[in-house]
């Protein structure tokens, strides 16, 4: 399982200087070191613990989604098993939702649905009220997934903002938005692009990116990475 | 009320949640698959998981999901009674009416405990 490196790092080996470790820390984070200092203080978890869930946290990935979509495209049992107990499907791709870190609790809801596409119907995932998504099978969301503007206005203007990810549909296919609000949690599957004839599990896992399984693209050969969002620079910056 | 903090983890592990309320809501689903319901548009003190640009909507069920506690109870540890929740399909024209009609086919659904639907 890798992680899903789709941001720029700066190593400190080009022109830059090596960034400091810390430029400013938020209120937000100033706020987590201290619940987790008083935490620790009450015995409540240990150091320990929290490095283990920590190193946890960090490797998980989208991986396991996409081999579980790869498996069904290859075995129409399996499908049927992803398509009714999500939950137990995962198991196959290596992730217990029951006991995802190996140690301590369950993950905090265990219901997932996985939302199969057809050649008439596409699926696209949001979380309105937050950012509702399901980490041990899919890692951490990306950034633009919590943002406000891909939550207020993909449940309203679907359409324009999948064509904003480059993806454009004909009025023929239903975009059918699951706005993720409760326990359950979803990964769409889309459906088996053409030109995969003959081709291996993992050659089909590497094709299912992370943006196929929420929903804002669709798998196609030769396509292995998510979509780089173009960063729009103020064209007359606050200066603070 | 008068659970004590590790008693979502007690109840949730080895079974998950909400797999550990299977059975709490008292009888069966009041609603079954395609069903035509409309969300009521319920005052929501203090919290709800009920999006505003739901309400009042007419839809249909797709899913019926599990039990749980319903978010506006389970928000303050009100844990010992369940409710049936439902994954309802809407048309996009039925909640946005300025939605295109080049498209009218396309949906969205979200999910709702039973509180918040009532038979169409």
């Amino acid at each position: 399982m890798s992680n899903d490196h789709d941001h720029d790092h700066d190593h400190g080996h080009g022109h830059k200087p090596p960034a400091p470790m810390v430029e400013e820390i938020s209120d937000f984070e100033a706020l987590e070191i201290a619940v987790r200092e008083l935490s620790i203080e009450r015995g409540l978890f240990t150091a320990e613990d929290h490095r283990r869930f920590t190193e946890f946290a960090e490797h998980i990935g989208p991986t396991p989604a996409a081999r579980m979509v790869a498996k069904a495209w290859l075995d129409p049992e399996y499908k049927k098993l992803c398509l009714t107990d999500g939950i137990k499907a995962s198991l196959a791709v290596g992730v217990d939702w029951l006991n995802p870190t190996g140690f301590g609790t369950p993950s905090d809801y265990t219901d997932l649905r996985v939302l199969e596409d057809t050649p008439t119907r596409h699926h696209v995932v949001v979380c309105t009220l937050c950012s509702c998504y399901p980490r041990p099978i899919l890692g951490f969301q990306p950034e633009w997934y919590r943002t406000p503007n891909y939550r207020r206005r993909l449940v309203r203007w679907p359409r324009q903002v999948l064509a904003e990810f480059g993806l454009m549909l004909p009025p023929e296919v239903e975009v059918r938005v699951e706005d993720s609000n409760q326990k359950c949690r979803f990964i769409v599957m889309p459906v088996r692009p053409a030109g995969t004839d003959g081709w291996t599990e993992d050659q089909l896992t590497e094709i299912v990116t992370r943006d196929c399984l929420i929903g804002v693209t669709l798998p196609k050969p030769g396509k292995t990475t998510n979509i780089k969002l173009p960063v729009h620079h103020a064209v007359n910056p606050a200066n603070h | 009320m008068g659970h004590d903090k590790e008693h979502h983890a007690k109840i949730a592990t080895g079974k998950g949640d909400p797999q550990c309320f299977i059975g709490t809501a008292g009888g069966p689903s009041k609603f079954k698959v395609g069903d035509r319901v409309r969300i009521k548009n319920l005052p929501d003190i203090f919290y709800t998981r009920t999006m505003v640009y739901t309400r009042g909507a007419i839809g249909e069920i797709a899913v019926v999901t599990h039990e749980s506690p319903a978010p506006e109870d389970e928000a303050w540890g009100h844990v010992d009674h369940s409710e049936w929740f439902y994954i309802v399909r809407f048309k996009q024209k039925d909640l946005w009416p300025e939605y295109p009609d080049d498209f009218p086919n396309d949906t969205l659904q979200t999910e709702f405990s039973e509180r918040w639907l009532e038979s169409v």
